[in-house]
């Protein structure tokens, strides 16, 4: 098939360069189907070089027994320990670095820079691709985990975990769901980014009937995460403060000593809690742990 | 092209000539280097066999690898890079401002705007739309600044500042696109940074229509454009009607810059270094170095984004934030030696 037009060009060695492509489609009797982030995947056999480019992808494959399959993990996927960390790069993934360590299956983050272009370039190179999209709530999780179970082999491994964690999330709940709502502020960083009810971690607080003072602020982002006012963020008097940026040096300390913090009745109880690094935002087996760590951060809080 | 000869000169042409085609074989072996280097080593005797035909050529992951993701890649970089480049060169004439730069006229704004438009509205197939969006708003923004600078170039500066307002004006929505869709700020912020890592087939295509028939619309004028150095009396006494001109000399230009800024995001300073580097080894005014100008320009391109590709490598680097890395320390060195020489 001609791929050009053979124009006159300026550059002669557009001209010299010019040749005839082929390209081959194939097909398997025993192919596997995976839907995911909204792609559909198509696998003749099951994966052993896996590549994950997501975090959360890396946990669930750990967690459902996949691990041993796994022959690379990107530069942020730091649990579990085990895990073959290496430099490449989940947010900006370099499609020939990818196929240099030959996988048979790369798992890709819809969120990252050029996802579709890069899906493409990889399924042109015949290694197949699973998209990962960041849920929106907790079934979108558990579908992810069921996802990676069926690419991997692991259908029966993947919903033991998803059980698991179903089981152990609702038995925290049930002690832990206050009966009357308490207002509360996530902050993602000191210049008042937040996350509303319409989020994932939103849902999280929801959950235990904690009210997110950035609801007011819905809309002003589409997909949830408004930059509050300060002003607003004073009368709006929260009485609790969730950082998610704690690990960038935020605390009780820092956020007392903003200007108007110290009437807030979280400042003043000291309701400032420091989220746990990472685990907010890896939506696998370890969700059951960010719900056990609110569970005891407002466990005395009334 | 016809040979009206003005430059009685014949050494100077010869020389001239020569760096022409010192230019062409550069750009060759830039190209040769960009399908050879990769973060996947490939046997080079195979990638020229592959290229020219020849028995012996790559097969499976390897070819597809070279012939599908390196070779639209380094025909894409150097395409950008010609059009910056001599839109660059043709801007700096025409406003006879040796700053000037493809981006002038609201062009970057307005094509910002447009693909922040794209990202920011479009769910699924973000990146298919992104390169028409991203050209209509750039080509939009700079009719947009011809329409308020009213007489289009009775007076350049009018040009440059109602470029300038609107150009602000294109980047006051752009960031509140991105204030209300935080989702959007990555993807918008790496294209403003420049990529060409969405280089296929079908980019390379398109662009390369848009991009080599502006390139051959500014060479077939290149010889007039010196006139435009002189005052527009002087113009008019040797037949050239100075304003048609400039219209279409911008407009060709705006063209080959919006095309080039729609397939691989706003990539800097290339429209300034090259022009000026050329300039300095022919000691030309601009226009009879232009295609030597584009080949230069696409071989910059050709090696930042092999730079790109690899010195990061297994990420990507953001090809903008090389140009102007050797960019504008160069263009610095050129201000001073040129203040020094006066």
């Amino acid at each position: 098939m001609s791929r050009f037009t053979k124009s006159r060009s300026l550059i002669p060695i557009v001209a010299i360069l010019l040749v005839p492509f082929t390209s081959s489609a194939h097909a398997d009797a025993h192919t596997t189907i995976v839907k995911s982030g909204g792609f559909t995947t198509k696998l003749s056999a099951i994966p052993h070089r896996i590549i994950s480019l997501s975090p959360t992808a890396t946990e669930n494959l750990f967690a459902i027994g996949a691990g041993p399959q796994v022959i690379a993990v990107d530069s942020l996927s730091n649990f579990p320990k085990n895990a073959p960390m290496s430099k490449l790069s989940a947010f900006t993934p370099n499609v020939e670095a990818l196929a240099a360590k030959k996988p048979d299956l790369v798992i890709l983050s819809v969120d990252s820079t050029n996802s579709g272009a890069t899906r493409k370039a990889l399924e042109l190179l015949k290694i197949p691709v699973l998209m990962e999209k960041a849920p929106l709530q907790l079934a979108d999780a558990y579908a992810e985990i069921l996802a990676i179970g069926q690419a991997t082999g692991k259908v029966v491994a993947a919903k033991a975990v998803i059980a698991k964690m179903k089981n152990a999330i609702s038995r925290i709940l049930a002690s832990a769901r206050k009966s009357t709502p308490i207002s509360f502020f996530h902050e993602l960083d000191s210049t008042l980014y937040s996350a509303t009810s319409e989020t994932f971690i939103g849902h999280v607080y929801s959950d235990f009937n904690l009210v997110n003072i950035a609801d007011k602020a819905q809309g002003a982002d589409a997909s949830g995460y408004p930059q509050l006012s300060a002003e607003y963020l004073v009368t709006a008097n929260p009485q609790i403060v969730f950082l998610a940026d704690a690990q960038y040096g935020e605390n009780m300390k820092t956020v007392s000593n903003r200007p108007g913090w110290s009437g807030i009745d979280a400042v003043k109880n000291v309701h400032v809690i420091s989220l746990p690094d990472d685990i907010p935002s890896r939506w696998g087996p370890r969700l059951v742990d960010f719900y056990s760590f609110i569970a005891g951060a407002i466990k005395n809080i009334n | 092209m016809s040979e009206q000869n003005q430059t009685p000169m014949p050494l100077s042409r010869m020389w001239s000539w020569r760096i022409t085609f010192a230019a062409a074989l550069i750009l060759l072996l830039v190209v040769v280097m960009g399908l050879s280097f990769g973060p996947i080593s490939i046997n080079f005797q195979r990638i020229l066999r592959t290229l020219l035909g020849l028995p012996g050529s790559l097969e499976g992951q390897d070819r597809t690898l070279l012939l599908y993701l390196r070779l639209p890649r380094v025909i894409l970089a150097g395409l950008v890079g010609a059009a910056l480049a001599t839109s660059g060169a043709v801007y700096q004439s025409v406003f006879r401002n040796p700053l000037a730069d493809p981006y002038l006229l609201g062009t970057a704004a307005g094509a910002g705007l447009g693909a922040t438009l794209a990202i920011t509205s479009s769910h699924a197939n973000i990146y298919s739309l992104l390169p028409l969006f991203s050209f209509i708003g750039g080509v939009l923004a700079v009719l947009v600044t011809f329409f308020i600078s009213g007489r289009f170039f009775a007076e350049p500066n009018s040009l440059l500042l109602s470029g300038i307002a609107v150009g602000s004006f294109a980047t006051a929505i752009q960031t509140y696109l991105q204030q209300r869709h935080s989702n959007a700020l990555r993807p918008v912020y790496s294209w403003i940074l420049g990529e060409l890592t969405a280089a296929n087939w079908t980019v390379v295509r398109w662009s390369a229509i848009y991009i080599l028939l502006a390139i051959a619309v500014l060479i077939s004028i290149s010889k007039q454009l010196d006139g435009l150095m002189l005052s527009d009396e002087e113009s008019f006494s040797l037949g050239i009607n100075p304003n048609r001109l400039r219209v279409i000399a911008v407009l060709a230009a705006t063209l080959a810059t919006a095309t080039a800024v729609s397939a691989s995001g706003l990539i800097g300073f290339v429209g300034i270094v090259v022009p000026h580097l050329v300039r300095g080894i022919t000691h030309r005014v601009t226009n009879r170095s232009l295609a030597t100008i584009a080949m230069i320009g696409a071989s910059f391109l050709v090696l930042a984004d092999l730079g790109a590709r690899t010195l990061l490598s297994p990420a990507e680097l953001p090809i903008g934030v090389i140009t102007a890395f050797v960019g504008a320390p160069f263009f610095l060195f050129v201000l001073r030696r040129k203040r020094v020489s006066q």
